[in-house]
C-alpha cells in the first residue's frame, strides 16, 4: 500500500493524522520537523507516494522546505500542505512549486481529516497516473529505439 | 549724649578680596571732615567695594548689613535701619539695623502704609521714591517719634527697576541739621549699590528657579507630577496668589483645568473655557502671552473661572503652553489687589519673560511625555499582536488534535456496538478531556499576560524581595548551588512587590530547569553605574537598579538571545513557553528593561534593569 509521510511540528497532531491516515491502510512514517522530514525523504528505500505536511514549524515557511525535498527525491511525490490559520501567500507559492493542494487545519464546521483523506486518495491517483504515463513514454521510446535501427 | 559721632576707621570686613583698591587710610581716631563722617576718598573706596560686592553670590545678608553700616559711616549717622517692602502686603520691614538703641522689638519694626498719618518719614519717602531729610524733626510733618533722641533723619529709598520703591534706608542722629545734600549724595548711592545686588539676587533666584524645573521636566514622565513641580517652583519664584494650568483637549475645542495651585484644585477635568474664549481662551487661540493690571477692564475678559472673586483680582498674566507644532495649553497666574494703592501689585515685564520660559519648558515636557506614552502603548500592542499570533497557531493545533479524535469516535462508534468497543471509547475521552484541558492552559497563560502587565505601585525593599522569593521557589535540597550577592545600601524601589516576585521566581525557576543535574545560580543586585547603563542603551536621565542572575547552565544562543521572550517560545519540556515573555511583560510595566547578556556554553545571564522613579502611573484594574 501507498508510503506517507506525515510532518508536523505537536505530537498531538501526528498522532492523529498517523491514526487516521492508517485507518484508510497506508503506511505512515512521521517526522517533526523541515529537517527531520528532509532526512527521512532522503534515508527512505523508497520514495514516498504522498508528503502531508504543516506549513508553519520551525519557521513560517518550513513546509516549503519539505516540499523541495520531497520532490527533489521524486519528482511525482504528491504533497499536501497543513496550515493552523489561513496564509494566502504561503499557499499561492506552494502551489506554485509544485504541491497537489494546500488545507486548512481549522475551518469550523468541517471535518478536516476527511477532506484530508479524500484529497490524498486523488493525489496518489495522479501519482499512479503520471507514472503509468512516464512508464509508456519510456516503454515507446524503447521499442522505437529497438525496432528503429539503421 | 555724645557730641561727637563714633567712627570707625579703616576698609570694611571682607573688602580685603579686592586688594587693587585698598587704600590705607593713616590711623586716627577723629576722621572727620568739617561736616562730620569721614572722608571723601575713604567713603568712595568704600563705597566701590560695596558695588564690587553686590554683584558677588552668597552672602547677600552680610551685604545688606555692610551697606547699612556704610551708609550711616557715610553720612556721620547715630542709628540706620534698613527696610523692604514685604511684596505680599505691601508693609515695611525692617530688616538690619545699626548703630546704638536697637530692642529685639524696635528691630522687627513693621510699617503698615495704608493709613497715611502712620507712615512717618520712612513711608513717605516710600511711597514718592524721593530722599528726604530733615534737620529738625520736632516741627516737621511727616515725622514719627520711635526713639527720644532724634533730631535729623534722613532716608533715601531702594529703588527696583521699574523706579518703584522696595525698600529703605533711614538714617537718623542726636545732632541737629547733621545731614547735608552731599550726605544725601552719598546715601543715594548706597541705596543704589544695595538695588544693584537685590536684583542681581532676584535674578540668581530665577536662574537656579528656571534650571530645577528644567531638570525635573525632563526627568518626569507623569504630567501631574510634572504639574505640581513646576507649579511649586514657579510659586517660589514668581510670588503669585494662585496658579492654573489648562491643557486643549485632543479636538482643539476646549480648554481643560489641568492642574491648580490651589483654589481650583477641586474643579479639575472641567472645560471652563472653549478656545478662544475669555482671556486665557485668547492665549490659548494666539500663541501669545498676556500681562494685565485690570484683567476685568480688558474686552476679552469674562471671568468664567477665578481662583478669586472677579473684585479681587489685581494682576493676570496668562502664557501659552507652546508645542512643536501648537499651542498645549495656558499657564496662568494671578495676584490681588494690592492693599495699598502705592504700591502696584502688577507683573512686571521680565516675570512675563520668566513665565513664557516655563510656558515653553513645559509644553516641550508635555509633548515627551506624550511620545514615551505613545511609544509604550504602540510597543505593548505588538507585544499583543505576537501573542495572539502565537496563540493562535497553538489553539489552532489544539483543537485539530481534539478534532480528530472526534472523528475516530465517530468512526468507531459507527462500526462496532458500545460494549466491544467501550476500552477505546474510554481511552478517547480522556484524550479529549486532555485537549480541552491544553487549550484552557492557553487562556490561562493569556489571562497571565494581561494581568501581569497591570501593576500597582509602592515602595519596596528589592533585596527583601529577592529573599523572599529564593525562600519560597528554592528547593530545600537542590544540586544547584544558590549565592546572594545583594547591595546593601539600595534605596527602596517603587514596583508591584506581588508581580516582581513572580518575575524573578519564573527567571529562577527557567534557570533550575535548565541545570536539572546541579550547577550555580548568583542572584545580585546593585545600583547601576553610567557607564553600565549606556553599554545597555539605558537613557541616564534616571537612576536605574539591576538584578541579574547568573548561572552555569548551557547558556543561551546569540540569535535566540531575544527570542526567548517571544511568547510561546520553549525549549523547555515543561510550560508552555510563555514564563519569559511574561517576565518581559512585568519588567516593561515598571518601564524597565531584561536582557539576556551571557555565553553560551558559560551559562545564561539575566538582567534585569528597574528605575528608581516613575513616570505614567499604572494603577490595578482588576
Amino acid at each position: 500500500m501507498a508510503l506517507i509521510l506525515v510532518v508536523d511540528d505537536e505530537d498531538e497532531v501526528r498522532a492523529s493524522l498517523k491514526r487516521r491516515l492508517v485507518r484508510e491502510g497506508y503506511t505512515v512514517v512521521t517526522a517533526d520537523s523541515a529537517e527531520d522530514a528532509a532526512n527521512k525523504i532522503r534515508m527512505s528505500e523508497e520514495p514516498f507516494d504522498a508528503v502531508v505536511t504543516d506549513m508553519c514549524m520551525e519557521e513560517a515557511d518550513s513546509g516549503l522546505e519539505v516540499l523541495r525535498h520531497a520532490v527533489a527525491r521524486d519528482l511525482f511525490t504528491e504533497v499536501i500542505v497543513l496550515t493552523a490559520y489561513g496564509n494566502v501567500s504561503n499557499a499561492v507559492e506552494s502551489m506554485r512549486r509544485g504541491a497537489f493542494d494546500y488545507l486548512e487545519k481549522n475551518v469550523p464546521g468541517v471535518d478536516t481529516y476527511e477532506v484530508l483523506v479524500m484529497k490524498v486518495a486523488q493525489a496518489l491517483e495522479r501519482r499512479r497516473a503520471a507514472i503509468r504515463t512516464v512508464r509508456r513514454l519510456e516503454e515507446r521510446a524503447a521499442q522505437q529505439s529497438g525496432s528503429g535501427t539503421a | 549724649m555724645p557730641d561727637v559721632p563714633v567712627v570707625r576707621v579703616g576698609p570694611l570686613p571682607g573688602a580685603a578680596a579686592s586688594s587693587r583698591h585698598r587704600y590705607n587710610p593713616p590711623v586716627q581716631t577723629r576722621a572727620c571732615d568739617s561736616d562730620g563722617g569721614c572722608e571723601t576718598s575713604i567713603f568712595l573706596c568704600e563705597l566701590n567695594e560695596l558695588f564690587s560686592g553686590a554683584v558677588r553670590s552668597g552672602g547677600e545678608e552680610a551685604f545688606l548689613q555692610e551697606a547699612l553700616e556704610l551708609g550711616m559711616r557715610a553720612v556721620g549717622g547715630d542709628r540706620a535701619f534698613l527696610a523692604l517692602v514685604e511684596q505680599s502686603t505691601g508693609d515695611l520691614v525692617v530688616v538690619k539695623t545699626a548703630g546704638l538703641g536697637w530692642t529685639p522689638e524696635t528691630a522687627r519694626l513693621r510699617l503698615s502704609l495704608a493709613k497715611e498719618s502712620e507712615r512717618g518719614i520712612t513711608g513717605h519717602v516710600v511711597m514718592t521714591a524721593k530722599p528726604y531729610r530733615t534737620g529738625d524733626v520736632t516741627g516737621d510733618p511727616y515725622y514719627l517719634p520711635y526713639f527720644r533722641d532724634v533730631l535729623s533723619e534722613i532716608a533715601v529709598p531702594i529703588c527696583g527697576t521699574s523706579g518703584q520703591s522696595v525698600g529703605v534706608i533711614n538714617v537718623e542722629s542726636a545732632l541737629s541739621h547733621r545731614f547735608t545734600e552731599e550726605h544725601e549724595h552719598r546715601l543715594v548711592a548706597v541705596a543704589h549699590a544695595t538695588a544693584a545686588a537685590l536684583r542681581v539676587q532676584g535674578f540668581r533666584a530665577r536662574e537656579s528657579a528656571l534650571i530645577e524645573i528644567g531638570n525635573n521636566l525632563t526627568t518626569t514622565l507623569d504630567i501631574d507630577t510634572l504639574m505640581q513641580k513646576v507649579l511649586a517652583v514657579a510659586a517660589d519664584m514668581l510670588r503669585f496668589e494662585d496658579c492654573t494650568v489648562f491643557l486643549a483637549d485632543d479636538a482643539n475645542e476646549y480648554l481643560v483645568l489641568t492642574a491648580s495651585g490651589g483654589s481650583l484644585a477641586n474643579r479639575r477635568g472641567e472645560t471652563p473655557y472653549r478656545v478662544g474664549e475669555g482671556i486665557t481662551g485668547w492665549v490659548a487661540e494666539h500663541g501669545v502671552s498676556v500681562r494685565l493690571a485690570e484683567p476685568q477692564r480688558d474686552p476679552r475678559w469674562k471671568g468664567l473661572c477665578l481662583e478669586f472673586p472677579e473684585e479681587d483680582i489685581g494682576a493676570l498674566l496668562a502664557v501659552p503652553i507652546v508645542g512643536r507644532k501648537r499651542v498645549l495649553g495656558v499657564l496662568r497666574v494671578v495676584r490681588r489687589k494690592s492693599p495699598t494703592a502705592w504700591f502696584s501689585n502688577a507683573f512686571s515685564e521680565g516675570e512675563e519673560r520668566v513665565l513664557n520660559t516655563i510656558g515653553r519648558q513645559l509644553g516641550a515636557a508635555i509633548e515627551n511625555v506624550r511620545s514615551y506614552e505613545r511609544l509604550i502603548t504602540a510597543e505593548r500592542m505588538a507585544a499583543w499582536g505576537e501573542l495572539s499570533a502565537r496563540a493562535a497557531h497553538m489553539i489552532g493545533n489544539r483543537t485539530f488534535a481534539l478534532k480528530g479524535d472526534l472523528n475516530e469516535l465517530a468512526y468507531l462508534l459507527s462500526q462496532k456496538p458500545c460494549e466491544e468497543i467501550r476500552d477505546e471509547i474510554q481511552e478517547l475521552s480522556h484524550s479529549m478531556a486532555r485537549g480541552v484541558e491544553r487549550l484552557e492552559e492557553i487562556l490561562r497563560e493569556f489571562r497571565d499576560f494581561v494581568v501581569a502587565t497591570q501593576i500597582s505601585l509602592a515602595p519596596c525593599d528589592v533585596n527583601a524581595l529577592l529573599r523572599e522569593t529564593v525562600e519560597e521557589i528554592f528547593p530545600r535540597r537542590s544540586p544547584v548551588k544558590l549565592t546572594l550577592q545583594l547591595a546593601p545600601d539600595l534605596p527602596l524601589l517603587r514596583c508591584d512587590a506581588r508581580k516582581l516576585k513572580r518575575a524573578f521566581g519564573e527567571i529562577i525557576e527557567n534557570s533550575l530547569s535548565f541545570q536539572p543535574d546541579g550547577g550555580e545560580l548568583e542572584v545580585s543586585t546593585c545600583m547601576m553605574s553610567p557607564e553600565a547603563m549606556l553599554g545597555l542603551g539605558l537613557g541616564q536621565s534616571r537612576q536605574h537598579v539591576a538584578i541579574e542572575f547568573a548561572d552555569a547552565g548551557p547558556g543561551i544562543a546569540p540569535d535566540q538571545k531575544e527570542r526567548v521572550f517571544q511568547p510561546f517560545h520553549t525549549t523547555r519540556a515543561k510550560g508552555m513557553g510563555l514564563g519569559l515573555s511574561i517576565v518581559k511583560g512585568i519588567v516593561e510595566a515598571h518601564q524597565g528593561t531584561v536582557r539576556e547578556i551571557g555565553t553560551q556554553g558559560q551559562g545564561a545571564r539575566f538582567v534585569v534593569c528597574l528605575p528608581m522613579e516613575h513616570g505614567t502611573h499604572e494603577t490595578d484594574r482588576e
